[in-house]
């Protein structure tokens, strides 16, 4: 098995006490890091659609995440020599009047492990704080809002609307959580819905 | 007619009901016993406050509920291997008259139309997340377990020295623990890892509630949570409540009925919501009711306490349930 593969199984896996090893490892043979980061990219690909399809559960999910993070630790030094692999900004956070951040922090890892730059608002977000952060970064590719409670669902709607009529474009904007659907989406003006992390990060991925 | 008490009883023995069981007609709930008081105090709104366990809780003014801060200032647990240097359990010594009040209320209840039902809350894994945040919580099943049983353990003693001592003031007939456990679509643990870490814990505590004369336990998670089905039945539920429509409920009865029942398949989601209305909830409660049948079914929002969000919408929801009861009885 090659260094490389190594290093994506253990992601995969979620060997948090080896991977910096593994990755050290196929450095010194001569690997290249953008060529190891971007199979932990993959790796978490392959989480996300075994989250996605049931097979495996939430600290499957996170585990991996950390041995992915562990990973890009050790890389982080030979990176910045190397041409950037960054798919672009995203914006995340849970809606105002929601502290829910759960699926917002799965969704936050899912997409920065597919190569996203990930800027999270937190929870409890006003859509002022949305419109100010995208001011911030014009060259912001998706902006990704939360909400878990029927209660907030019109704060979804509103941020969305505060989006929009802030003139600002440039990225799409996409939504989720447990009352969210795809039908609610569309009747606010959201571009995307993902039902889960693992399709998040699969959709943002089609945004851009 | 059959008493709102043997109509469930009916219902979940697969004997002869007259009606559906209407959401939580049938369990006298006390909210707020004595020691749950001394585990809390619970914010009111715009207020913070720090619990028995020692667990910062918030409930910004307009947020719905309560919410455990887990920044990294307010967490409890920051290591999990230093719990036992960490965590200390609330007191389980209340003042006589603080009971005095709580086994009055529990006189109210009529007895031979209601079960005389103790309220839990935390569950035991939701105890867990409190007080070292969701994400430290679920890695640190994989990275240090056997931390993670110990903490269990610690906790499973302490409910069941809570509800010991709520036996020996009220002898509940029931018991309505909440215990989240899952997203509306997956459950959090793997079926394995429930099997390792919670099942041995619920099937103490059950275990001691039955023994203890406890005869009926209800369990709420408001989630998806079919694949532990089996370890629900093995640590002794009788009535899954809060159970989603993305469980295929009617699958389930069909597959345990006899074994476990369910009370929900009215998804809050869809129901409590600003803009609800009765023909919203006529069709989902018919919905619910036709699908899933009249035994070993419940037909009850998936909030964990009879209650909506939205003003009258349980009112509702109970309207419509009635109604299907005079069609399908």
């Amino acid at each position: 098995m090659s260094k490389i593969q190594e290093v994506k199984n253990a992601v995969e896996t979620g060997k948090t006490k080896v991977i910096a090893g593994l990755v050290q490892e196929a450095l010194d043979a001569g690997e290249k890091a953008n060529d190891i980061l971007a199979a932990m990219i993959d790796a978490m690909g392959v989480v996300g659609d075994k989250f996605s399809s049931g097979e495996i559960f939430v600290p499957e999910m996170l585990i991996a995440g950390k041995a992915m993070q562990k990973g890009v630790d050790v890389l982080k030094p030979y990176l910045a020599g190397e041409a950037s692999v960054s798919l672009g900004k995203c914006i995340i956070g849970t809606v105002a009047g929601d502290l829910h951040d759960i699926g917002k922090n799965l969704v936050a890892l899912m997409i920065e492990s597919a190569g996203f730059d990930v800027i999270d608002l937190g929870v409890d977000v006003p859509a002022a704080k949305f419109v100010e952060a995208i001011k911030e970064n014009p060259d912001v590719k998706v902006v990704a809002l939360s909400a878990l409670l029927t209660t907030t669902m019109p704060a979804m709607k509103d941020t969305v609307a505060a989006i929009r009529e802030s003139g600002l474009t440039g990225f799409k904007i996409i939504v989720g959580g447990a009352p969210i659907t795809q039908e609610f989406a569309d009747s606010i003006g959201a571009d995307a819905y993902a039902p889960d992390a693992g399709s998040a990060a699969v959709k943002v991925k089609t945004l851009v | 007619m059959l008493t709102k008490k043997e109509n469930l009883l009916e219902t979940i023995r697969g004997g002869k009901p007259d009606r559906f069981v209407n959401q939580y007609e049938a369990l006298g709930i006390l909210v707020g016993d004595p020691l749950m008081a001394l585990a809390g105090p619970m914010p009111n709104p715009g207020e913070r406050v720090v619990n028995g366990w020692g667990v910062t809780m918030i409930w910004p003014e307009h947020v719905p509920g309560p919410f455990p801060v887990h920044d990294e200032a307010h967490k409890v647990l920051k290591d999990i291997t230093k719990w036992k240097d960490v965590v200390k359990a609330p007191s389980t010594e209340a003042s006589e008259e603080a009971w005095a009040n709580y086994v009055e209320q529990a006189r109210q209840i009529d007895k031979n139309e209601q079960f005389l039902t103790v309220f839990g809350a935390p569950g035991i894994f939701e105890q867990l997340h409190y007080l070292m945040g969701m994400d430290d919580c679920l890695i640190n099943f994989y990275e240090e377990p056997e931390a993670m049983h110990e903490l269990i353990d610690y906790i499973t003693d302490y409910k069941i020295k809570c509800i010991d001592e709520i036996i020996k003031r009220i002898k509940p007939e029931c018991l309505f623990q909440h215990d989240d456990w899952g997203s509306q679509l997956s459950s959090f643990l793997s079926p394995a890892m429930f099997a390792e870490f919670l099942l041995p814990a619920y099937k103490k505590y059950y275990g001691f509630c039955r023994e203890n004369g406890i005869e009926l336990i209800v369990h709420h998670s408001d989630s998806y949570a079919a694949n532990l089905v089996p370890y629900m039945i093995e640590m002794g539920i009788d009535i899954w409540q809060g159970t989603m429509t993305t469980n295929n409920n009617p699958e389930l009865i069909k597959k345990y009925g006899g074994k476990i029942s369910f009370m929900g398949d009215i998804d809050n989601g869809l129901v409590d919501r600003a803009d609800w209305t009765q023909e919203n909830i006529r069709k989902e409660v018919e919905r619910a009711c036709r699908s899933c049948g009249k035994l070993y079914f419940i037909p009850c929002t998936t909030m964990g306490l009879p209650m909506s969000v939205y003003p009258g919408v349980y009112e509702a929801v109970s309207q419509e349930i009635d109604r299907m009861s005079k069609e399908m009885f």
